[in-house]
Formats: C-alpha cells, structure tokens, sequence
C-alpha cells in the first residue's frame, strides 16, 4: 500500500514492489499483475498507484494557509501528498511560523491541504501521541456494542447522534483536555 | 492485545515470555541492526535486553519507542529493507508452517474465513529482504504450527528461484516451549532446543508437522541466566513500561519494583 502510495504521489501508473511473487495475494488480488524488467527480465510484481479522492488525516499543529505538523510514526504525509483533496484535522490552530514539527512530527506543506479543521480531541478515541492517550475504556464499550444492531444503535445515539457538535462529543465521553 | 495472564509475577518464578525474551536476545549479535513492527512486545524487549547485555553496539528501530527517531512513517523502513539496511526482523502469524510460510490473514477458505485479521502485506516483503527473520508466537499447538498455512501472506525462502532478488529469510522460531530453527538443507523447521520444564515430546505433540527430532540430540537450555534475568527485570522492565507498558503490567504487575 506504501508503495502505491509513493507511486500516487508521483502520478505514475503503477510501481514494481518486491514480495508477493511467492504468496498468496496472487491468487486473492486480481489487481496484482506480474511485469518482466525490461532492463534485466526479472520478473516482479507491480501494484496500481492509490491516489484517493479526499484523505482525512489527524495533525497536530495546523495554520490557516493549510501548514501541518503530523506524527512521523504514522504515513499521514504521504497520504496527504498523493491524495487529490486533504483534509487535516488538527489539535491546535497556529501562526505559520509556528508550524514546527517536534521530535516527533514532520512538516506537511500547505500546498498538500485543502481544508484544516481545528478540533481539539479529535482523534477520540484513539489517541493523539504526546497529547493524550488511546481511551481503551471507550474502545472497549464500543466493541461490546457493535456486537448486535441494538446495542450499536444506542451507541450511536449517545455519542454520534445527540452530541450537536465536537464540544457536546467530548463532553459527553468524558473526554479531559489534559488527556488523562 | 492478548493477555498472558494477570497476577504480578512470583519473584523466581519466570514467566513464558520472559523466557522467549532470552531466547531472542541471544539470537542477536553486537553491531547488527534490528527492527521490530507493530505489537512485536517480546521482540521488543529481546532486542532490550541483546543491547543491554552482550550486545551494546545492536542498533535498534523499535516501532514505538520515543527514543527511536525516524524521519517518517513505515515507507522509511520498508525501504531500508529493500535497501538490505535491515539485519534481523520480527514476525508472527495465526498459522507457520513446516517450510516456514506464515499466514497473517485468514483461517480457512479465503472468501469464508473463520477468522479475518487486517494488514500483514508488509510482511512479503520484510520476510524476503530483511537479513533474517524471527518468528516468534505466545502459542505453541497444532492450530498454529500446521503442515501447510492456510493463507500464505509471506515465505521464509525461496523454494524455486523465482524471487532472485531475495535477502533473506527465516532463521529461528520462538515459542512458550522452545526455540526452533530453520533447516536450509531439510528445507523446513526443526527443533533446536527445549526450556527448562519442557520436554521434546511436549513440543512434538503440540506441533502439527514432523520436526525431526528422530536420530538428533534435543538439548535442553535456559537462555536467561541469572545475569540476563536480573537485566530484564532492571532496565529492560523500566524501558517496556515506556513502550509496551500494557504488557509490561501484564509480565511484571502494575508497581515499579525499587532497585
């Protein structure tokens, strides 16, 4: 997926990967295709470039002319560079000048974003690395309630549909700015 | 995460785990450079405690770890891989057969599985273009260790020729009961040796392919010592709890010990 990634940044058709060739995604991946180096007849496997419509990343520090800092753990970048539309939901609503990644983060140029939306808790209830955790309590209910459509309904009553906006979310799962 | 049990554990008693940390630190030699994927705790602390004992010069890219800065995401280090910049990686599977295939996808037929797990693409290419690979698994029976995978998602070699471009591939396999290792010349996985409390039958019953132990001497050895356990419980414990700090609860309970 990285790799069809890579090539969806570049615009390019498709990209020769190593792997594959011996496993059973062959069998499985009608769009995995096999392609003779024209420069040595090795055979590989090529996979077609992704380039999504919209992408919608998480970031941490955003400015108004689309400016972000993303985690460096996660591909968010090059998601961001090979999708035709980005939006970036950020933690923070900055100066451009500053944007600046910390240890963990790098720089996404505001050419890559379309929209940047401030939201602060917006990775709930996942976490946001240096900011606050994964809540695995809530985790843990909404696996308990996506086993049957009952269950799942009154969940997404509670917490998607009643709360009118991010604020009344995060108020109503409990969710603390210090992130504990 | 799978949970290996709750109780903080007895001071000399040695929890599974920690013996498969041991066991993986010592399969990793000084100056090689290793990393470790997602959910990989005991690959993790392995690589720990290699570096803290007699392996002080192993360079580490431990997925997770704070003190491990990479300039950007997975692609940097599927591309060292590619690049044969990474010496030793870590796998595991819900199935690993004889000749070493793992399967991380399905159980059963594909478009009816069982069982569905996300992810595992990353693994065809790390398996072939790391140096050599670690399997590694906290279960040891016939549902895991299988003749033939169900799903292939990565090789351990190259049985016919057709990936030339190939690195590397399968060396050792970690289990709660044993080490395994890859035989190049029987082109499949045999047993090496047992841990202390295990006996070769124990591993032959639960493992679902011939391992041939016929005719070969099965040692039995333990790959902590006092040494490395006094380590794993010291620096290595403080580390985890930084990086696997769920699993760090589970091995060594929720008090920080004083040392």
């Amino acid at each position: 997926m990285l790799l069809g990634l890579q090539a969806g940044v570049h615009n390019l058709p498709f990209i020769p990967v190593f792997g594959f060739l011996d496993s059973d995604y062959l069998r499985i991946r009608p769009d995995l295709k096999m392609l003779k180096d024209p420069y040595t007849g090795i055979e590989y496997v090529v996979v077609p470039a992704i380039m999504p419509d919209w992408a919608v990343i998480h970031a941490t520090k955003g400015d108004r002319n689309g400016g972000i800092t993303t985690l460096s753990a996660r591909n968010d970048r090059l998601l961001a560079m090979a999708s035709r539309k980005t939006i970036a939901v950020v933690e923070e609503l900055v100066e451009p000048d500053q944007v600046l990644p910390g240890l963990h983060e790098v720089y996404c140029a505001p050419v890559h974003i379309d929209a940047v939306v401030v939201a602060p808790g917006g990775a709930h209830p996942t976490g946001c690395p240096g900011r606050y955790d994964i809540d695995a309590a809530h985790m843990a209910a909404y696996v308990t309630a996506a086993k049957d459509e009952s269950s799942f309904q009154k969940y997404l009553e509670t917490y998607i549909l009643a709360p009118k906006d991010h604020t009344e979310y995060l108020a109503q799962v409990g969710f603390k700015t210090d992130g504990k | 995460m799978r949970k290996w049990g709750s109780k903080p554990m007895e001071n000399k008693t040695i929890h599974p785990s920690e013996r498969m940390i041991g066991a993986i630190a010592r399969l990793l030699k000084n100056g090689e450079r290793v990393a470790t994927g997602t959910l990989s705790p005991i690959p993790a602390a392995g690589c720990f405690l290699a570096k803290y004992t007699h392996a002080p010069e192993l360079e580490l890219l431990i997925y997770g770890d704070p003190e491990n800065r990479l300039s950007e995401g997975f692609h940097e280090l599927f591309g060292l891989a590619q690049q044969g910049k990474i010496d030793v990686f870590f796998l595991s599977g819900i199935q690993i057969d004889q000749r070493g295939s793992v399967n991380l996808s399905v159980l059963g037929d594909y478009r009816k599985p069982s069982l569905r797990l996300p992810g595992g693409a990353g693994s065809s290419m790390l398996y072939a273009m790391s140096g050599r690979t670690i399997l590694f698994t906290n279960n040891h029976n016939r549902k895991l260790f299988v003749p033939k995978a169900d799903f292939v998602n990565a090789t351990g070699f190259d049985e016919t020729g057709i990936t030339p471009w190939r690195r590397g591939g399968l060396s050792h396999v970690v289990t709660p009961l044993c080490v395994m290792a890859f035989d190049f010349s029987r082109k499949q996985i045999i047993l090496d040796y047992v841990f202390p409390g295990v006996t070769v039958d124990q591993v032959v019953e639960n493992t679902g392919f011939d391992l041939a132990v016929e005719g070969r001497d099965i040692p039995t050895f333990d790959p902590l010592g006092e040494t490395d356990l006094a380590t794993l419980r010291g620096p290595v414990q403080a580390k985890m709890r930084q990086v696997y700090p769920l699993f760090a609860r589970t091995i060594w309970g929720a008090e920080t010990p004083s040392e």
